[in-house]
């Protein structure tokens, strides 16, 4: 019996794609000698789909016509069976698709990404892989991650945060505002995207506004921070979950832009490899004085969100000060981050087979093991304590 | 063709009167585990509900007779008058039978065995009623009818007996789809728990503690016999799953070894052994031998965790050769492997350290109450230890445990403390619910019906808690007046005023004269001991 792990991709998220590619390469990874892998891919809409194509990327290319081959699900709980049910549903024979054991969402981005499809997966009690609903959300917020470090003493740089209607209210006022409290250069940022999509860094008011109206398109809420100088950025991935976690490799992207821009980071590097060909350096060129601090607090990090699972965490560092923040975390990175753990001994096989352990593990600690018995005799106590018990008791008077 | 009419409504009523009635039989049935010989046995020991299920049928007979007396002599209009009165009489019956006046503990459950087993009884009963409309006259139908509800236990078994091959070929099915279950699975590990008590609190207790180091499954409930066993493979075995921790039960010789051939334990407890059901297995000496059955079956690999507390284990165990697998002993004296000592109970619950067998000691803490909880505890914790569980979860899954409902599980109830311990009817279970009791402050209350299935024993050891209690308790309730003789006589020996003693007819009864109990200032503290199932 092969442990059938329903992997999740896709969804209404602007990383849909990245996603997808992120998906393809784990389920090539998976030890099939102990797992069967169903591909479940959520459209644009949220649709669910399984079918034998859905693991091919190069299907991709046509999705309309790979949906055609593929069949609509819904995703059903039938007891301790957890079920895709063919919608619409056959007359005769049985509906049920598939039947898988743990949930692995590998996606990417808003609505998949900050909770929502964990909160979905939750409500089913199945196990599922990598952060619960709180760390997802949490992750996915920039503001309320930077927060949360700020309350615990973790360094994040200072930001100010600019809701879309308040600044089409009042471009000005809010442009004053934001002018107060931070210096030029700065860089404007959607709340809650990964992959560096709607980033700009700006250098005058005009800018400023241009930047915002730009990651309102994405976002209804936006951060500006200081531009960090001599900025260099530093990745570092962690496993594990509250009680024990540790780091991977540190990578450094190479910017050409002073930020890593979508392109850069998906797709100039190649069609179907997604991050691990995005341009880097790995193992960062950092002291070990850095990759020590840099991995210390990327663990850390990670258990005061809350984590499980494997993240990864991305470091600002101005490069002649040392002085390092946190600048954002990725609940669940582009690629799982495999490429980061293989430096350090951890194949991408053994990593999906510890995520799974994490997720059974998570789902056992949550269990609460209540054996009870229908029969009894004390349901004769509650209707409403023990006067009414003994009122039934007299009414139904047992003859046997 | 008026007679006609009135034949086809007996036949209608008749149908009602049996079903409701078979119903009833077949529900004993099942609770007597669909064993023959065990129907048998207690419908012989029940005649009375035989003759409650009956008393109006049995009327048919005489009336019958009348009946075909008068109509020779009087003119054959006397016939609808009887028709009537035989069709009132099935109806009668009917409706004194409906399901709705008897009040089950654990009402019949329609698995896919009865439901066959009603659907060949429907041809029977179906075919009787056709023979018997084929009769000569209204007063023969009838009397065949009421021969037909007189014999209402003996279709279900004789619906059993036909459908027994089939029955047989369909186990046989599920046992092969649970062995090539078990083989596609070969890394899973499977604990065998056995013993005449202690093992659902056991088996409970590995399962919490187990569970952070594996993915554990669990006969659940009471599931503890060979289908038992094998529809929890069946139905629950994942392919997560990397410890099987199986509830063996047993009633007869070699049902052990049954289950064992099955599951292919690779670890064993053994809990206790005492004189349970002993009315099946006869003698001591087999209830020991059927328990050994698992560590018998272990591989050489494997391992027997032994309660030295438990003297026949400890007996048995220092028979055991070398041959055999490794044997972990646990218990309360010097030479255990896993020692629990400097043991402190109270009502809040209890604490004791335990020596482990590299000499380092833990302390633990629990909420739970009773000495011999602490056994079944330290069952739980020996295996754990053994099988590589970190000790910090131990210790911390040990002071998060649970109890097991109606295992001497303390419940507050409108100012009340109940301790609930219904599901336990063994003397020494008893005896240490007894002593839980004590342990309290407050006005000491025990509700029981007493202990049965015990054999020959069963008057002394029922006697001896009627003694137990006298010592103990300012109130007893005993629930049902037949099987309570005997801790009644048990009380009264032991001088306890008679004043104090309330029979129950059932245990509504009992438990309203609980509430009519004064206390005086008091706390009352409520011990309910053993509930029997409804087949008592």
């Amino acid at each position: 019996m092969k442990i059938r792990v329903g992997v999740f991709f896709g969804g209404r998220s602007v990383e849909h794609e990245v996603s997808i590619i992120s998906a393809m390469q784990a389920i090539a990874a998976f030890d099939r000698t102990k797992y069967d892998v169903v591909p479940v891919y959520i459209t644009k809409n949220g649709d669910l789909f399984v079918g034998e194509h859905l693991d091919k990327i190069e299907k991709y290319r046509d999705i309309p016509s790979l949906l055609k081959k593929s069949q609509r699900v819904f995703f059903h709980r039938d007891g301790d069976r957890f079920l895709l049910v063919q919608y619409p549903m056959k007359r005769f024979g049985s509906s049920v698709r598939a039947e898988i054991d743990v949930a692995f969402p590998i996606t990417h981005g808003t609505n998949v990404e900050d909770g929502a499809l964990q909160g979905y997966l939750k409500v089913f009690s199945i196990p599922f892989v990598g952060c619960d609903v709180t760390a997802s959300a949490v992750g996915m917020d920039k503001y309320l991650m930077k927060a949360l470090c700020k309350e615990n003493g973790l360094p994040v740089l200072n930001c100010s945060r600019v809701y879309m209607k308040a600044f089409y209210g009042d471009k000005n006022g809010t442009i004053t505002d934001v002018e107060g409290s931070l210096p030029y250069p700065a860089i404007v940022k959607p709340v809650n995207l990964g992959s560096s999509v709607g980033i700009r860094r700006v250098g005058n008011t005009q800018e400023l506004m241009d930047a915002l109206g730009y990651a309102f398109q994405f976002a209804d809420t936006a951060l500006v921070e200081p531009a960090i100088q001599n900025l260099r950025e530093i990745n570092c991935s962690v496993l594990g979950d509250r009680e024990s976690a540790m780091a991977s490799e540190c990578e450094e992207p190479i910017n050409y832009d002073a930020i890593l821009s979508y392109e850069d980071k998906y797709l100039s590097g190649g069609k179907t490899k997604g991050m691990s060909a995005a341009k880097r350096k790995l193992p960062a060129d950092i002291s070990l004085e850095v990759r020590q601090r840099v991995r210390e607090l990327a663990v850390e990090t990670f258990q005061l969100l809350g984590c499980n699972g494997v993240t990864r965490i991305d470091f600002l560092m101005n490069a002649s000060s040392g002085e390092i923040w946190i600048n954002e975390i990725n609940t669940i990175p582009g690629s799982l981050s495999f490429y980061l753990w293989e430096p350090v001994g951890m194949p991408f096989t053994r990593l999906l087979d510890e995520l799974v352990r994490l997720a059974f593990k998570r789902r056992r600690e949550e269990a609460e093991i209540v054996y009870s018995f229908d029969a009894n005799i004390l349901a004769q106590f509650e209707a409403d304590g023990i006067k009414s018990g003994i009122k039934n008791g007299i009414k139904n008077k047992k003859v046997v | 063709m008026i007679a006609v009419g009135y034949r086809e409504i007996l036949s209608l009523v008749f149908l009602c009167a049996h079903c409701v009635s078979t119903l009833r039989w077949l529900h004993m049935f099942q609770l007597n585990s669909y064993k023959v010989g065990v129907q048998l046995r207690w419908l012989a020991q029940n005649k009375r509900y035989w003759l409650q299920d009956n008393g109006i049928a049995l009327c048919v007979f005489p009336f019958s007779f009348l009946v075909s007396f008068l109509v020779s002599f009087l003119a054959p209009d006397g016939a609808s008058l009887a028709s009537w009165a035989f069709i009132l009489l099935f109806a009668g019956q009917c409706w004194r039978n409906r399901p709705c006046r008897m009040k089950m503990k654990k009402p019949l459950v329609y698995t896919n065995r009865i439901k066959r087993m009603l659907a060949t009884y429907t041809i029977l009963v179906l075919g009787t009623v056709f023979l018997a409309f084929r009769a000569g006259s209204l007063e023969i139908q009838a009397t065949e009818l009421a021969v037909a509800h007189l014999l209402a236990p003996g279709f279900i078994l004789l619906a059993n007996g036909i459908n027994a091959p089939l029955e047989k070929a369909i186990n046989h099915r599920y046992v092969e789809d649970v062995r090539r279950k078990l083989r596609e699975h070969p890394g899973l590990m499977v604990l065998g728990v056995t013993g005449s008590y202690g093992k659902t609190s056991t088996k409970s207790f590995l399962h919490q503690l187990l569970s952070s180091k594996y993915d554990v499954l669990t006969t659940p409930e009471n599931f503890n016999t060979t289908l038992g066993v094998v529809r929890t493979l069946r139905e629950r075995l994942k392919p997560y799953h990397e410890l099987f921790v199986c509830e063996m039960g047993a009633r007869n010789v070699g049902d052990i070894r049954e289950i064992c051939d099955l599951a292919r334990p690779t670890h064993g407890v053994i809990t206790s052994i005492g004189p349970q059901h002993l009315e099946s297995f006869k003698t001591l000496e087999n209830i020991v031998k059927t328990k050994f059955e698992l560590v018998d079956s272990l591989p050489k690999d494997g391992a027997a965790f032994l309660n030295l507390n438990d003297e026949r284990v400890r007996a048995e165990a220092s028979r055991l050769d070398e041959s055999g697998c490794k044997t972990v002993t646990y218990g309360f004296s010097d030479s255990c492997d896993y020692q629990a000592r400097d043991m402190k109970v109270s009502v809040e619950g209890s604490s004791f350290s335990v020596k482990l067998p590299d000499s380092t000691e833990m302390r633990i803490e629990t909420s739970l109450i009773g000495v011999h909880n602490i056994t079944n505890v330290l069952a739980a914790i020996a295996v754990a230890d053994f099988m590589g569980v970190d000790r910090r979860d131990i210790i911390v899954g040990a002071s998060r445990l649970k109890g097991v409902p109606h295992r001497l599980q303390l419940i507050c109830r409108g100012g009340d403390i109940v301790i609930d311990d219904a599901y336990n009817s063994n003397a020494a279970g008893a005896k240490a619910a007894l002593d839980v009791l004590a342990l309290f402050e407050g006005y000491k209350i025990l509700v029981t019906p007493g202990m049965v299935e015990l054999g020959p024993r069963q008057n002394e050891l029922n006697e001896n808690f009627g003694a137990q209690a006298a010592e103990i308790c300012d109130f007893v309730i005993l629930v049902g007046q037949r099987q309570t003789k005997s801790v009644y006589n048990g009380l009264l020996h032991a001088h306890y005023p008679e004043s104090r003693i309330f029979v129950a007819a059932n245990l509504g009864e009992g438990l309203s004269r609980l509430s009519a109990v004064d206390a005086g200032a008091r706390q009352k503290v409520i011990l309910l001991e053993n509930d029997l199932p409804d087949n008592y």
